[in-house]
């Protein structure tokens, strides 16, 4: 699965790392994700987690894209 | 005319007769935040509203909205192009008010802000203050625990936030705590509006001196010296004094006047709910989801406005250009549209999409901080509390307006 994140709705609530750190990284210096405009891959074991992170992201930051 | 597919059935239940019957006004066209009624009925009128009345107006001094489902509250907070923070979140500011930034103002302005100011607050940041916090969660506990009873508010609640941000972020002093909680409060909460602005003013002025007085000194690198460095705005221009003040003014009314009210709520709803204190101290990994199910259901902060720029039509309300909008955070965290039986507390819940940080480029940035409170909170509370209710004959009281807060809590051990 891949999955796109959102550079201008990201607001830095960390949610998504929180829930599936192995797939979403934060920034060290702000906060926000740090694959903010950017798609990457949810290794297929991480689908769950991020699922869950996905869900709990406020601003629907997060969407996942067609392969 | 039936068949007329504009004309919508009428709701029996939100008719003004059956709402004044119900609520005692008619919310959907005649709501105030500040009627002691919405302080009462706290929970009934949030899960109503974000159900049957999408939009409601108010006819409180200048008047206002409130939007209530969670879309349109996402939708709004993020369009600040049409929804913007620049006159305010207060519904009917008092006169004279400065504003404050970064809350008041919308980008670039707000972004210039953020940049600098984020990295004090960061979940990097916060996490080094994680033991301090601990340890004066334990050193309040020390101050009642042989008693076998507290105020919870006074004693506990209304003190770790400040003592927080004060001695790990802000470097103030903690003696003057009690003053500023109370002109946050008063200022927030106080029934005459000029009286309001009074007890704003009394906490500008001693922040300002604050600022003022670390001008003089050697930088420490910390957040106050960020805000005093300013930032420079797009057109070129520093940003002025009355801005750095602002900023200052700000982060205290975040910092000490909101967590409070989700810590006291926890230890109330654990107090009166013995199997959920089991399942907490059984598995304290749960603590965490725990926290954002009680942020979702007491929400501090019930609703935060915006100004309209243009006309604009919220699920089929049309909102003219120049009006008070509030973004009802607190009824978008219980939208059942979003998850399943929103009005029940589920600690187990798998993702929590609630609101009650802010949505949008406002989100709050005390965030991580409040996190790290009331995890250290639950804790240590449960470690060395185990037990505890509510003190008999006595109930939790509340306040309510665009904030809601605790005011006294009386537990037993
Ligand atoms: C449980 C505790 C807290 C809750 C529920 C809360 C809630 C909120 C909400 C809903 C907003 C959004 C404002 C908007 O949409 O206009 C906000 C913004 C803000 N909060 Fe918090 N807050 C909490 C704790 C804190 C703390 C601990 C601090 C300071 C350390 C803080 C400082 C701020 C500031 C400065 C803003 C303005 C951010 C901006 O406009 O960019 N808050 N808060
Ligand atoms: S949860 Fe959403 S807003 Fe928060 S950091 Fe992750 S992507 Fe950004």
């Amino acid at each position: 699965m891949k999955v796109h994140i959102d550079e201008i709705k990201c607001s830095g609530h960390g949610r998504c790392a929180k829930y599936a750190p192995e797939v979403f990284r934060l920034s060290d210096d702000d906060g926000y994700n740090a694959d903010r405009g950017q798609t990457i891959d949810v290794p297929a074991a991480e689908e769950k987690n991020a699922a869950i992170g996905i869900r709990s992201c406020p601003e629907r930051a997060i969407t996942v894209v067609a392969e | 005319m039936s068949d007329d597919a504009t004309v919508v059935p009428v709701d029996p239940e939100t008719t003004p007769d059956a709402l004044i019957e119900r609520f005692g006004r008619d919310l959907v066209n005649d709501f105030d935040l500040d009627d002691p009624a919405f302080n009462e009925k706290f929970d009934e009128t949030l899960n109503f509203m974000v159900r049957k009345c999408p939009v409601v107006h108010s006819k409180v001094g200048r008047g206002y909205y409130l939007i209530n489902t969670q879309d349109d509250v996402r939708a709004a907070a993020q369009n600040w192009q049409t929804f913007s923070s620049a006159k305010g979140y207060m519904p009917n500011r008092p006169e004279g008010l400065p504003y404050l930034m970064p809350e008041e103002s919308d980008p670039p302005i707000h972004t210039r802000w953020r940049a600098k100011l984020n990295p004090h607050l960061s979940p990097k940041t916060v996490a080094t203050y994680e033991q301090a916090v601990r340890d004066d969660v334990n050193e309040l506990i020390d101050r009642f625990i042989d008693r076998g009873s507290c105020e919870f508010i006074s004693e506990f609640g209304a003190l770790l936030p400040g003592w927080a941000f004060f001695k790990n972020v802000l470097g103030l002093p903690i003696d003057d705590l009690a003053m500023l909680v109370n002109g946050v409060e008063e200022g927030t909460f106080h029934p005459d509006l000029s009286e309001r602005a009074r007890h704003f003013a009394e906490v500008f002025g001693y922040l300002e001196n604050h600022l003022k007085w670390r001008a003089t000194q050697p930088s420490r690198g910390d957040l106050i010296d960020t805000i005093l460095a300013g930032v420079t705005y797009d057109d070129g221009t520093e940003s002025p004094w009355e801005h750095k003040v602002s900023i200052l003014v700000d982060l205290t009314f975040g910092g000490i006047a909101t967590t409070t009210f989700v810590m006291g709520s926890a230890i109330h709803h654990l107090a009166t709910h013995s199997d959920q204190r089991e399942l907490l101290i059984g598995d304290p990994s749960l603590i965490e989801n725990a926290i954002e199910e009680y942020a979702r259901f007491f929400p501090p902060v019930v609703g935060l406005g915006r100004t309209t720029t243009r006309d604009v039509e919220v699920s089929g309300t049309t909102i003219k250009e120049g009006e008070f909008v509030i973004l009802t955070y607190a009824c978008a965290s219980r939208d059942p549209r979003h998850m399943e039986e929103p009005e029940k507390i589920d600690v187990r819940r798998e993702g929590i999409p609630h609101s009650t940080f802010g949505v949008g480029p406002h989100r709050c940035i005390g965030s991580n901080l409040a996190r790290v409170e009331l995890t250290a909170t639950l804790e240590e509370w449960l470690k060395r509390i185990p037990e505890f209710r509510v003190k008999a004959g006595t109930e939790p009281t509340y306040v309510t307006g665009y904030l809601r807060s605790m005011r006294t809590l009386q537990l037993e051990w």
